[in-house]
């Protein structure tokens, strides 16, 4: 049967190839909105995936990591003395001007931790220029690679100014980008400087708990004792930026109805096409019936033509994509798809050929053998 | 010889909006093992619907249709398709190959769908391929053969299953004369190896190779003679 499926297929060659051209723009569509929104959403959350702790603790009111309320510097020795916790690391954000020699300027964030450990931003992973030694220079600050356009084609060792104040860039990242502003790490000591923010205030605290005990048990231990804060687990505090942020700017529906209609407007080109093709061999699908071809047989014969379609199609489809991914890729607009993604994209093509192939379905089953004789 | 179909009192009614149109009165016939039964008469007198209760691709409003002892009334249409693959070879006055598919695709079609094993159904198929001297065609799609070509190949599928039944409907209307002939000879042949084969037309050319002749009329088998065939 696959041997004469793939004969239906390559014998009406302009609907074949409508069908896939379909399939391909269609699985495209998806994948390309699917990507900008992994872009997106995991810029929502860059400051909390990109920081090493079992915990954040924030203001009692903070929902979304990108707007940090302000929490009094006693609150870290606090935490500290819960049972459970084993350190607690401050987090200074601080907003600002950088202002460059060519008159560039941009709004960044200044994100400030403790020094040497930099729990925020400076995995090194991330690194892929300069030193943390270097960050502990007066003045020195991270930037990434990716916003080098926005910051007058800053590189490393590049001087320019924060509100009014010198500083170089120290170390270069690649990938750690905001969702509002443009990140730029530092020491807590800095942060506080380039930001004036005061010594008793801080904006988070990372805690690590002590090794082998529960962190939503310490969460949980946190959140009853202590007043006007709120621990999260990272996981937790990422989801609930993004639901906050996807909920207040319109991007979850934007880009979802963009890939509704991909699929809708995929469902019927193929659907068409698929049944403008079966009309073209009616009167085989009629001979088929009238030599002795159960419906069930022409069902499977259409449904696995559906299926090749399918699978060349998402072959197709899938290289544009990744094609698409490496050209946004290069001017920073970095994801990557997980293996549960590219599966529900192909589960997604055939959902489209294989729905697509029920218009074809019902006209051929609706065909009387009694045709074959009608000339 | 022996009696393979019978046309018991059947009878065949197509409703259309509020009326009923009667495409075949009561009529009643048989169809005979070894013999070369031509079913005669002008367009719309009722001979494609008598061939098609034969073969099984309609229900008898009332009557009953007998292929090799089961009658069809009750089948349901998966055991209609089964009859029609096992028991009856179809040629088409169109010749009805898929276009898709080479000569020997196509021949092979049925073997298929009975789920003949592949190397016993190419054997089959070269066989049939010999018997309507077309192996040198056999890897060529329909639209590269002329009309006598994809006929003998529609023939050639009809009998590759080795059914007892064959009907053709028209089967010469669309070739010339020499390649009419050769057709009916292998009908013929056919028919003396002792499958029932048996022949809708209006072509009157073809009653020299009829061993019976049913002429119907008006919706109805007005009668029935036994011939001298050539």
């Amino acid at each position: 049967m696959l041997k004469y499926a793939w004969q239906f297929m390559k014998y009406d060659k302009a609907k074949s190839l409508g069908i896939v051209i379909g399939i391909v723009i269609s699985i495209f569509l998806i994948g390309q909105q699917t990507g900008i929104f992994l872009f997106l959403t995991n810029a929502m959350k860059a400051l909390v995936t990109n920081s090493q702790a079992d915990l954040w603790v924030v203001d009692s009111k903070t929902i979304n990591a990108n707007a940090l309320g302000k929490l009094d510097i006693r609150k870290l020795k606090e935490l500290e003395s819960i049972p459970g916790v084993a350190r607690a690391f401050p987090v200074v954000v601080s907003g600002g001007t950088a202002r460059f020699d060519d008159g560039t300027t941009a709004g960044i964030q200044l994100i400030g931790t403790d020094a040497p450990s930099f729990r925020v931003g400076l995995s090194s992973k991330k690194i892929i220029g300069g030193s943390l030694e270097a960050m502990l220079e007066d003045g020195a600050v991270s930037a990434d690679y990716f916003d080098r356009n926005s910051l007058g084609g800053a590189k490393l060792g590049t001087s320019f100014e924060i509100n009014g104040k010198k500083a170089f860039i120290a170390v270069q990242t690649s990938g750690v980008r905001g969702f509002g502003g443009i990140f730029m790490f530092t020491t807590i000591e800095k942060a506080r400087y380039f930001g004036n923010i005061p010594n008793t205030n801080m904006s988070a605290v990372l805690i690590d708990v002590v090794p082998g005990t529960d962190p939503r048990a310490v969460k949980d231990l946190i959140n009853k004792t202590l007043f006007g804060v709120r621990a999260w687990s990272s996981k937790d505090f990422a989801a609930s930026t993004v639901t906050f942020l996807l909920g207040n700017s319109g991007i979850g529906f934007s880009i979802g109805s963009l890939i509704v209609f991909a699929l809708i407007a995929g469902f019927f080109i193929i659907g068409l096409t698929m049944y403008s093709a079966a009309l073209d061999r009616i009167r085989d699908y009629g001979t088929l019936k009238g030599i002795g071809a159960s419906n069930g047989y022409i069902i499977r014969l259409i449904l696995l033509q559906a299926f090749l379609f399918s699978l060349v199609g998402f072959v197709l489809g899938y290289a544009f994509i990744e094609l698409f991914r490496w050209g946004v890729g290069k001017a920073g607009t970095v994801f990557s798809y997980s293996p549960a993604i590219i599966a529900t994209f192909f589960l997604i093509t055939l959902i489209i050929s294989l729905g697509g192939a029920a218009f074809a379905i019902r006209r051929i089953v609706s065909l009387e053998p009694a045709s074959v004789f009608r000339g | 010889m022996a009696v393979i179909a019978q046309v018991i009192n059947a009878s065949k009614e197509f409703k259309s909006g509020d009326s009923v149109i009667v495409a075949l009165k009561p009529s009643s016939m048989d169809l005979e093992t070894g013999k070369v039964t031509l079913i005669l008469g002008p367009s719309g007198s009722g001979k494609t619907t008598l061939l098609s209760l034969i073969g099984c691709v309609i229900y008898p409003t009332s009557g009953e249709v007998i292929i090799d002892g089961v009658s069809t009334r009750d089948l349901s249409a998966n055991k209609m398709a089964k009859i029609r693959l096992n028991k009856i070879g179809f040629v088409f006055q169109q010749f009805n190959l898929l276009a898709p598919l080479s000569a020997e695709q196509n021949i092979m079609l049925p073997l298929t769908l009975l789920g003949v094993p592949d190397g016993e159904a190419r054997e089959r198929v070269k066989t049939a391929l010999q018997k309507v001297n077309m192996s040198h065609r056999a890897k060529s799609l329909p639209k590269m053969l002329s009309g006598g070509e994809q006929q003998r190949i529609a023939i050639a599928r009809a009998l590759v299953t080795d059914p007892p039944i064959m009907l053709c409907d028209e089967p010469t209307a669309s070739l010339d004369t020499n390649s009419a002939h050769v057709v009916m000879e292998e009908l013929k042949l056919l028919a003396a190896e002792g499958k029932a084969v048996a022949i809708v037309t209006h072509d009157m050319r073809l009653k020299p190779y009829a061993d019976e002749i049913v002429y119907v009329e008006g919706g109805q088998i007005s009668k029935t003679e036994i011939n001298q065939p050539i």
